[in-house]
């Protein structure tokens, strides 16, 4: 086949494959859920192969939705090139008791406070975008 | 068994250095470990070098660093090996002199640690600091060691009615002890007045990672410490006799989860309190034996979670003992008698080297006027890197305590 012709069916399903998500795995053994990814779960010694060669590919679980801030910070002091006065941090927990850190945008926060968690752009060097979790009121 | 004596102790100005060589400031402190054990001149009877580094690979550009120090000093062939455990390498490389001691592979040991740090820019020398974080769910967010502890901090208020003044109180205890220590970065004091109570508070003492302040994170550092290490049924130890002789009684370490958000309370800060209880087991000691400590406060929070965690007061109870003045050098419980990182610096490599020569210093009776604690017997350290996911804890001891 051409070069050109291929160029025209593009298959843009691809496409929706790289919508950002931050995903957790599930042990296909005991069905516990981890974030990040170990190479071992630590309930009942499953091994995971992120090739899948040699033992079964885990399930992902995309960690976004309700949670509720557990602490948080707000830093002032950024690297260079960052032209706002302060980035929030915190530490949420999902009501499948999965925790994550991440961006927190909230202008009250509040241990204990509901959130909505979302993937979005952390962090852009250049033209380099970093996507991750956001966590939103 | 053997028992392990430190009869050499060496220490560098802690600071700026950033216009000397890396190897050349930790060359410094292991001659000065030599000169004070009088064995500068046949130093070849040294059996095994272990050096610790955390950035020299990443902010001073050179690896390879324990060759070089063997080099700079003229010890070749002498065995020597570099330790990165992040900012517990310091402590990790006397763990690993003591096991080779204790094991009988070596009779005397040089543990040298240093850090180079402000060969970078402030901003660069934390993020390198970072990169000990999980790259993937840590790290590419911009979380920086000052966030977790800002974190930390926060949750800490919450449990225990921790405030910001009982934070700005371990400072101003800190400052007041670095003033006296020759080899402190910051040797001024501070006063409530100005960091907390007065006016002007706000500005001089601004937020970094709130609720920590300025005057709540150690500065970021250069500087080197050394230690020998001799087994005491050695006939070598009969050179070092003349001094009071000083032994490494315990020592533990305990590792946690790489994600501070995996930790079933993110307070809980287990691999303090198992390296403490490996140490105490390790040296037939409980807390309640112990006369100071040198405790890892590059926030000041962790000063109080750490004494809490090992055993010195209760949970949520050392925020009193600072109230009433127990920490300070003349308290019945002296902590961060050096200045600790706040006030003394905290260059990475350095540190665990530098707390167990301030222990040694300390039950020697040879600490400077005003920051010697009356009659110690047992002195206690606890270097903690990541963020307590690797904790050693090492214990002190007069020999014949």
């Amino acid at each position: 086949m051409l070069k050109g012709v291929r160029m025209i069916n593009i298959d843009f399903s691809a496409y929706e494959e790289t919508r950002p998500k931050v995903e957790g795995v599930v042990c296909p053994t005991c069905g516990k859920l981890h974030y990040p990814a170990p190479m071992i779960c630590d309930r009942c010694n499953t091994r995971r192969d992120p090739s899948g060669a040699r033992y079964s590919r885990w399930e992902t679980t995309e960690l976004e939705g309700n949670c509720t801030l557990l602490t948080w910070t707000r830093v002032h002091a950024l690297p260079d090139g960052f032209d706002i006065p302060f980035l929030q941090f915190g530490i949420v927990e999902f009501s499948n008791g999965l925790r994550a850190s991440g961006l927190l945008k909230s202008e009250n926060p509040e241990i204990g406070m509901q959130l909505t968690a979302i993937a979005d752009v952390v962090r852009e060097t250049g033209n380099k975008k970093e996507w991750g979790l956001v966590f939103v009121t | 068994m053997r028992k392990v004596a430190v009869v050499g102790i060496g220490h560098t100005r802690f600071g700026n250095l950033s216009d000397y060589n890396l190897v050349d400031v930790m060359a410094m402190a292991s001659l000065d470990a030599m000169e004070d054990a009088g064995i500068t001149e046949e130093r070849t009877l040294i059996d095994q070098l272990f050096v610790a580094n955390m950035g020299g690979g990443i902010i001073n550009h050179q690896t390879g660093i324990a060759s070089a120090l063997v080099s700079r000093i003229a010890m070749e062939p002498t065995p020597a090996e570099l330790i990165e455990n992040g900012p517990a390498s310091g402590a990790s490389a006397v763990k690993l002199g003591y096991m080779a001691v204790k094991s009988g592979m070596a009779d005397l040991v040089m543990v040298t640690g240093g850090e180079l740090m402000r060969a970078v820019t402030g901003w660069k020398g934390t993020d390198f600091v970072a990169t000990l974080l999980h790259p993937d769910v840590e790290y590419r967010y911009g979380l920086t060691l000052p966030a977790f502890g800002g974190m930390f901090t926060r949750l800490y208020m919450e449990r225990y009615g921790l405030t910001e003044r009982d934070l700005a109180l371990v400072a101003v205890k800190d400052h007041a002890n670095g003033a006296k220590n020759p080899f402190a970065h910051v040797q001024n004091e501070c006063t409530m007045e100005g960091i907390y109570d007065g006016p002007n508070a706000e500005v001089v003492n601004n937020y970094v990672a709130e609720p920590l302040r300025l005057y709540s994170m150690c500065p970021v550092s250069d500087g080197a410490a050394s230690l020998l290490l001799c087994a005491t049924d050695s006939p070598l130890y009969e050179r070092f006799k003349k001094r009071a002789g000083i032994v490494i009684s315990g020592i533990g370490s305990a590792t946690d989860t790489h994600c501070v958000h995996n930790r079933k309370d993110p307070l809980d800060l287990e691999a303090v309190r198992i390296s403490a209880e490996r140490a105490y087991q390790n040296a037939c000691l409980t807390a309640s034996d112990i006369s100071f400590a040198e405790l890892h406060d590059a926030f000041v929070i962790l000063e109080i979670a750490i004494s809490e965690e090992i055993g010195l007061f209760r949970k949520g109870e050392a925020k009193n003992a600072i109230a009433e003045g127990a920490t300070k050098v003349t308290g019945s419980m002296p902590i961060n008698t050096s200045g600790g990182l706040k006030a003394k610096g905290h260059p990475v490599g350095a540190t665990g080297v530098s707390q167990v020569y301030e222990l040694v210093k300390q039950l020697r009776q040879e600490a400077e006027e005003g920051r010697q604690v009356a009659d110690p017997v047992h002195g206690i350290a606890v270097n903690f890197g990541g963020f307590g996911n690797n904790v050693v804890t090492t214990i002190c001891s007069k020999e014949f305590a």
